[in-house]
């Protein structure tokens, strides 16, 4: 993922076709080396998209094409029809919003604490125990999480009612409006760590005159990072938020899934969780395909718009 | 720009061919009923479950087999469930002599993968036409395909001696309370109420009355099948189906069970019921039931089985748990025993490749003889068991190896090829009168603890069992059970059903946890919630599954 500054091409278009042929012929190897990869990213990415015929049948597995019956937009209707897909898209939006902003400020701001410890050993021990829970799997986390939060001798609820703050412990896990904020609270711990690494490795590569000439012209510690961290990392800042909102609506829903029960389910079912339980789950491989389709296509606009604003505001994009 | 062009296109050509490949040539070939060879022969089996225990044929018993048969096994046997294998066979055509597909079954018969053996067993198959006896209807596929394509292998005319679902009380809560009479919920709310108050905490830790499960699915087990139980119905999955009319009805939809639901209601009004019921997940419901402090559960016998045996192993008898058949009020009762007739199931078919079906079916009914199965039950005379007086007996130390020796099955051979043939079940006897399998009632009683004991001898009964209106009692289903009626794969039934179940999976919870004033609100949008999502065109689909189900089976 390049960063490609804006400026103007240095080459001339091709306009005679001799000359393509030529220089293809003179950079052949260069051609030749680049092809195990183009036809990789072909097979594995292009290839598949062929599956995305099923969505306009009806399905069924073991039948070859021809024997498929075509229904046209049926199951995207049937799709957008469903009250329930508009509820999941809800709770998925939600979700994902929050944890972008979440997700992405405090690593942002973590990073840059971190980089003015300057005690060498207390800076890696820290942030080797920051970015361990990643390691841990979802399901011990959600286990972390419901235990923490129980009413039944969770630490949060005994805390809350030794201080008196509440008479009777609070059941935070059958609160709908909650289970937002903690799934999202529960992400950040998980991931907050992880995330700042690659804001660290851009600040590392800042370079160290800048803040000794800042430091000659009299700049404090906030006026240094204000005016040499942040603007370093800029260009890192700007890739990562591009990305994560071009994923925002596919957030998964492994956490979600785990963290939830039957009592807040308007709150916590989540896109994807709907297409594996309407889809795949029922057979209608069709269905989930055409969910598929739809999370790819939102996906795709998301980047683009992205991109284009903020091509169009700090003329850095990621494409 | 060319190359990229003409590498694509041979890539899409394969692709093509792969596809085409997909295509099986299914033309059904006809069985030569007459055709038979002489001497060995080798069958190559495919199983989708794991057998830890095969012995390749090379033990005693199953020599004796293959000498009475002359038919050896090339088994194989996957550990994914046949998930993966038995489409790529599907892909390629080709398949073992032998299948035991699991839930693939479906997949093979529409690809015309096995053969019809109705004119098989009719001709060379007595044994296996005793062992199904007046089930043999059952076995056929469906209402536009009569055939038999597959054997169930499941046990036929099972015996049970243990209840497998009810309500539940520590053995404490009923020593302690003076054995009172446990009957209707009303009775199971007043034991927990009453211990509960006695003893506010076990080890230490506060004592929880009622705790129930809600854990996607598992919803199901703990908290609406019980609706039907404690209220005369059998379980027959999410629908109700009238004995006489044989209607169906989304089972919550009964009146009967709104009055069930409000007791529950009732009970976490009352806070005997586990607050954390609904929140709690599988594991975390295991290790409080382990903990032994909750004092009542309504559970099924196989999903709290664990937490049962940690209870035993850790030496607290009087925590672990007594099955009662409780009911909402007198006038019903508990139909854990009522007999669904043979239900059939998963088991064993002959693929289209097999070149010898004949000996094939000849070798699976010497299976189901007499002889077969008392090979793989007992084993062979005089050497894993003895006649004395002219009844089996297995001696001790034999028994003792048995129990101990983990490697037993495999090293003689008793049971090795018990899965590949239908089996009578615990219970049935033969023309001697003795049992085929060695399992007997006596078995389940010398397993009780002492305190398990004691409680059923104040009850004035022997086996849990006994607590539990009989088998008797009740008439045959004559369509099984609902529960395993397929539903058609992406058919509009199957849609409205798993809408309804995600309404009861949010409704049932609510409308158990909401004040007692607001039962009748929430159970009425719930009622309103089902009907939007149309559950009564799936009550009418459903029940005509239900009828032609019964014309299959010819009732």
């Amino acid at each position: 993922m390049e960063i490609a500054k804006k400026k103007a091409h240095t080459y001339k278009p091709i306009k005679n076709k001799k000359s393509f042929w030529g220089s293809l012929i003179h950079q052949r190897y260069l051609y030749f080396m680049s092809m195990p990869f183009v036809i990789w990213v072909f097979v594995f990415n292009y290839l598949p998209l062929w599956g995305w015929t099923m969505a306009f049948q009806n399905y069924r597995p073991g039948k070859s094409m021809g024997e498929q019956e075509w229904v046209g937009l049926q199951h995207f209707i049937m799709l957008f029809q469903d009250e329930r897909f508009y509820l999941v898209l809800r709770n998925t939006l939600a979700m994902s919003l929050m944890g972008l902003i979440l997700g992405f400020t405090v690593p942002i701001v973590f990073a840059i604490l971190l980089n003015e410890v300057r005690k060498k050993a207390f800076k890696s021990t820290l942030q080797t125990i920051t970015y361990l829970p990643h390691f841990v799997s979802w399901v011990v986390v959600a286990g972390i999480v419901t235990k923490v939060l129980s009413i039944d001798g969770g630490v949060v609820n005994q805390v809350l009612t030794a201080t008196g703050l509440v008479d009777e412990p609070i059941q935070f896990m059958t609160k709908g409006g909650l289970f937002w904020i903690i799934v999202t609270l529960a992400d950040l711990w998980k991931e907050m760590g992880w995330n700042s690494i690659i804001f660290l490795a851009a600040m590392a590569g800042i370079d160290p005159q800048l803040y000794e000439a800042a430091k000659v012209d009299g700049a404090g510690r906030l006026r240094q990072i204000w005016h040499i961290t942040l603007p370093g990392i800029r260009p890192t800042i700007l890739v990562v938020l591009i990305l994560s909102i071009g994923n925002l609506i596919s957030i998964g829903f492994e956490k979600q899934f785990l963290l939830g029960n039957s009592t807040i389910v308007d709150y916590s079912e989540v896109l994807d969780l709907y297409a594996l339980n309407y889809g795949i789950g029922l057979g209608r491989f069709s269905y989930g395909t055409a969910i598929g389709i739809f999370n790819s296509l939102v996906s795709i606009i998301l980047l683009f718009l992205a991109n284009g604003i903020f091509k169009r505001f700090t003329n850095q994009s990621v494409m | 720009m060319k190359r990229i062009i003409k590498k694509s296109g041979l890539l899409i050509a394969t692709t093509m061919l792969v596809l085409a490949g997909c295509q099986n040539d299914s033309a059904s070939k006809k069985v030569d009923l007459d055709k038979e060879s002489t001497g060995p022969v080798s069958f190559t089996l495919f199983s989708a479950d794991p057998h830890p225990q095969w012995d390749k044929m090379e033990s005693p018993v199953s020599k004796k087999v293959k000498e009475e048969t002359g038919v050896s096994l090339e088994a194989e046997f996957d550990v994914a469930g046949g998930e993966q294998k038995i489409p790529l066979m599907i892909a390629s055509g080709e398949y073992p002599d032998l299948i035991l597909p699991k839930g693939n079954a479906a997949k093979l018969v529409e690809a015309e993968a096995l053969i019809d053996l109705t004119d098989l067993i009719d001709k060379y198959g007595p044994n296996l036409k005793k062992v199904y006896g007046d089930y043999f209807n059952r076995l056929k596929w469906s209402n536009e395909d009569e055939g038999i394509y597959i054997l169930p292998t499941s046990q036929v005319n099972q015996t049970y001696w243990a209840p497998g679902t009810g309500f539940m009380l520590q053995n404490d809560v009923v020593k302690q309370l003076g054995y009172p009479e446990i009957r209707t919920v009303k009775d199971f709310e007043k034991a927990i109420k009453d211990y509960k108050e006695k003893n506010p905490s076990i080890d230490g830790q506060p004592t929880v009355g009622l705790s129930l499960l809600a854990d996607d699915w598992r919803i199901q087990i703990t908290t609406t099948n019980p609706a039907f139980l404690a209220t005369g119905a059998p379980d027959d999955g999410e629908f109700y189906i009238d004995p006489e009319t044989f209607e169906a009805k989304m089972h919550y939809r009964r009146a009967e069970e709104k009055e069930y639901f409000r007791w529950l209601n009732h009970m976490n009004d009352s806070g005997l019921l586990d607050k954390e019921s609904f929140v709690q997940k599988y594991d975390q419901y295991l290790a409080k039931v382990s903990s032994g402090r909750v004092i009542g559960l309504i559970d099924a016998d196989w999903e709290m089985a664990e937490a049962q045996r940690a209870l035993r192993e850790a030496g607290k008898e009087e925590r672990m748990y007594g099955m009662y058949p409780v009911t909402l009020t007198e006038e019903f009762e508990h139909h854990n025993f009522q007999d669904t007739g043979y239900l059939g199931g998963w088991g064993i078919g002959i693929s289209v490749d097999n070149e010898d079906p004949v000996r094939a079916i000849k070798f699976l009914d010497y299976l189901a003889s007499d002889e077969g199965q008392i090979l793989q039950n007992w084993g062979i005379e005089g050497e894993h068991h003895e006649i004395v007086d002219g009844k089996r007996v297995i001696p001790e130390d034999e028994m003792k190896e048995r129990n101990n020796n983990a490697n037993y099955v495999k090293q003689t051979g008793v049971g090795a090829l018990k899965g590949f043939a239908p089996p009578y079940g615990d219970g049935v006897v033969d023309s001697t009168g003795q049992t085929y399998t060695i399992a007997s009632p006596d078995q389940i009683k010398d397993a009780y603890t002492e305190t398990e004991k004691e409680v059923l001898t104040n009850y004035n009964v022997e086996m849990w069992k006994d607590l539990y209106p009989q088998k008797e009692d009740f008439p045959v289903k004559p369509w099984g059970a609902a529960f395993n009626i397929p539903v058609p794969g992406g058919s509009e039934l199957e849609l409205i059903m798993q809408k309804s179940l995600d309404i009861v999976k949010k409704r049932v919870p609510e409308a158990i946890l909401a004040k007692p004033d607001d039962f009748d609100k929430v159970w009425d949008t719930f009622m309103n919630d089902l009907e939007k999502a149309d559950v009564e065109k799936a009550e009418e689909e459903y029940t005509k599954l239900v009828k032609s189900r019964l014309e299959l089976w010819g009732k």
